[in-house]
């Protein structure tokens, strides 16, 4: 009976007490987000020079929450607009060539919103911060009128949080045809993590990794900014500090991560250009093998204490 | 000896009606699913719930419903090795089919109208090259086969006309462990074959060759399919597009917002008279197109796959155990508690 009673108590605790705070970071995380596009843009507002200071400290509080890709980021393709890349047909560019010489009035924050997702956001204001050749016209107004879209996204996206995070903290509540499950909502937020590491080991890395033969250092993320290896770091910190708010004793998983981190110190190469080297590739190869492993021990360590895994029919593939 | 019991319940058999759907509980959909370490298959109503569960020996994937009797073809998860003829009524698996030694069973399967045949979907193991099966309907015996008209056929549909229309996937995979082969030069096609097994229409997606055709929805003058992309996953490409034979097929994009938001992946389609539906477990969405192809509306739920009409909207699937209403508004949960329902919801003709 003592035996029965034990076991009854403990199903009834909560099974996944990390999910609220998981939840709560995501808020901040997006409250910061928030305030640092407001700054860019009022630094944008007052002049367009010497804005790499609020650029990176917005884009840094991008990534923490860039793992997120459920709830309010994914509205109106908000997400996709604010960090559009890869890019490799290059649209953004093509777009804002168009904006650039077009009709100023396609610049009025309405209008603009309506504009091609690959435009907008960081991955375009960065073509004008620091073109590669020189712009058919003043990026001035172009740059303001994408200041001022990243800050009305990211305040949309702070406003719509709180009450997409209630759907997730309280699954099976009334109206919620969202998440019917506790399960369901850490497995929301496991898949996330998940999805974020798969992305910067296949994309951030694998795209400027290319092929032995022919490495492509030129695709690069946030390569104009010389941001490429601090993206990655960015994104490594957040996806850690999620993954153990969701279980923080995941030994296993620290270490993973720490090991990542420590091989992203010894690279010293902001734009990841030594993968044009074959050693400079290799220790790039090493740091990708090192976030697939950081993702592998979150699904092999935490993902079972949660009591979930990766989607039944999206690892089907059929 | 034939004693009068015998022979008076010989008698009552013969005055019996012919076993339907009606003795089975008249179910709307067939879907497989794991539930806890076991496999099944469920008959569904209307609104979802379950009105019979039968084991399965593996993994199953699609199922064909015979047109009169109260039977379907459970197929297993490809590379397949069994497919299950069950008797909706009583839950006994009544013929076991096994593919010639050759060939693998691909997932899918259909009847033909008359429901005197079977057509599998088939692979030859070491080449990949596509074959329809095709099998007695009464006796399930093996009588021969076809070639599908490509590489790695997936879904095959019956059409009103009587032929049968395969999406041939393109993807050569290892006959053990479905590694893929030629994705570099793979060339999926739409394949229209005769009753007499010839080819009779054929459509390819120019420049969008690593664009896997996979699943079909019978529309009006043809099929919408849906398909999964092997390309940079960088690329937007379409999920969708509609063919009507004897002209190009039309590719129909999602809109600029949901360009990635199936992940290039589509699990499922299926066609009311308005509307298209397709799924992507990987983005976790459902989109809905109307009949020309143009985007309506995108929802979103974790894993989910299976989707078939129902009424004038859809009833959809997911991992969890979930079904859903599908309407331009919204998913609204039709059930919960089930098993994690597998690819497919298949709907029986009404």
């Amino acid at each position: 009976m003592r035996w029965i009673l034990a076991a009854a108590l403990l199903s009834a605790t909560p099974l996944h007490a990390g999910v609220p705070e998981a939840l709560a970071r995501i808020g901040k995380g997006y409250q910061t987000f928030a305030a640092a596009t407001a700054d860019l843009d009022t630094a944008a507002q007052a002049s367009c020079e010497g804005l790499k200071p609020a650029f990176d400290t917005a884009w840094d509080a991008w990534l923490h929450v860039a793992q997120i890709r459920i709830g309010p980021v994914e509205d109106d393709g908000r997400a996709l607009a604010i960090a559009f890349w890869p890019d490799p047909k290059a649209l953004g560019a093509k777009a804002q060539r168009a904006l650039l010489t077009g009709d100023p009035a396609a610049l009025d924050p309405e209008r603009f919103a309506e504009h091609s997702v690959a435009a907008r956001g960081f991955s375009g204001l960065e073509r004008l911060l620091f073109p590669d050749a020189a712009l058919p016209a003043d990026p001035c107004p172009l740059i303001r009128a994408t200041t001022h879209d990243l800050a009305r996204m990211a305040a949309g996206v702070n406003a719509d949080w709180p009450a997409f995070s209630d759907k997730l903290a309280y699954p099976g509540g009334p109206g919620n045809t969202t998440y019917l499950t506790d399960l369901e909502a850490a497995q929301a937020l496991l898949t996330q993590l998940a999805s974020a590491l798969e992305f910067t080991a296949d994309q951030r890395l694998g795209r400027p990794m290319g092929t032995f033969d022919q490495p492509r250092p030129e695709r690069a993320e946030a390569r104009a900014s010389g941001r490429s290896l601090r993206n990655v770091v960015e994104v490594l910190k957040a996806s850690r500090d999620m993954a153990l708010d969701l279980h923080p004793e995941a030994p296993q998983t620290e270490a993973a991560f720490a090991r990542a981190l420590a091989l992203v110190d010894r690279l010293d190469d902001p734009t990841l250009g030594s993968v044009a080297t074959a050693q400079g590739r290799l220790k790039v190869e090493i740091l990708q093998n090192a976030i697939r492993e950081a993702r592998a021990a979150i699904l092999s360590e935490i993902a079972p204490t949660l009591g979930v895994g990766l989607g039944f029919n999206a690892l089907d593939g059929d | 000896m034939t004693t009068r019991r015998i022979f008076l319940a010989g008698l009552a058999a013969a005055a019996m009606p012919k076993p339907s759907w009606a003795d089975a509980g008249t179910p709307a959909y067939l879907s497989a699913g794991k539930r806890g370490e076991g496999y099944v298959l469920h008959g569904l109503d209307e609104n979802g719930s379950t009105l019979f569960a039968l084991p399965l020996p593996a993994r199953g994937h699609a199922a064909a419903a015979h047109p009169i009797r109260p039977e379907a073809v459970a197929f297993a998860r490809r590379p397949g090795t069994y497919a299950l003829v069950i008797d909706c009524r009583t839950g006994a698996g009544h013929h076991r089919l096994t593919p010639p030694d050759a060939n693998q069973f691909n997932g899918h399967g259909a009847f033909t109208a008359d429901g005197g045949l079977l057509m599998t979907s088939e692979v030859v193991a070491e080449t990949s090259e596509g074959r329809i099966g095709l099998w007695d309907a009464t006796s399930y015996t093996r009588i021969g086969e076809w070639s599908s008209g490509g590489i790695g056929p997936h879904e095959i549909r019956r059409m009103p006309s009587g032929a049968l229309m395969v999406a041939n996937g393109g993807i050569a995979t290892d006959p053990r462990d479905r590694t893929k082969l030629n994705v570099p030069d793979m060339r999926p096609n739409l394949s229209l074959i005769g009753p007499d097994g010839a080819l009779l229409d054929q459509a390819e997606l120019a420049g969008l060759h690593q664009n896997s055709i996979r699943h079909l929805a019978l529309v009006p003058g043809g099929v919408a399919f849906a398909m999964q992309w092997e390309g940079d996953p960088a690329g937007p490409v379409p999920q969708l597009g509609i063919w009507q034979p004897g002209n190009a097929p039309v590719l129909c994009p999602p809109g600029d917002a949901a360009m990635f938001a199936m992940q290039g992946y589509a699990g499922s389609i299926a066609a009311t008279d308005t509307r298209i539906a397709i799924t992507s477990p990987r983005g976790g969405v459902v989109m809905l197109f109307d009949t020309a192809g143009q985007p309506v509306a995108t929802h979103r739920r974790a894993d989910i796959c299976g989707v078939a009409a129902s009424g004038s909207g859809f009833l959809a699937s997911d991992g969890s155990g979930a079904l859903w209403h599908v309407t331009d508004a919204g998913l609204q949960p039709a059930s919960s508690g089930g098993p994690q329902w597998d690819n497919h919801m298949v709907a029986l003709a009404a």
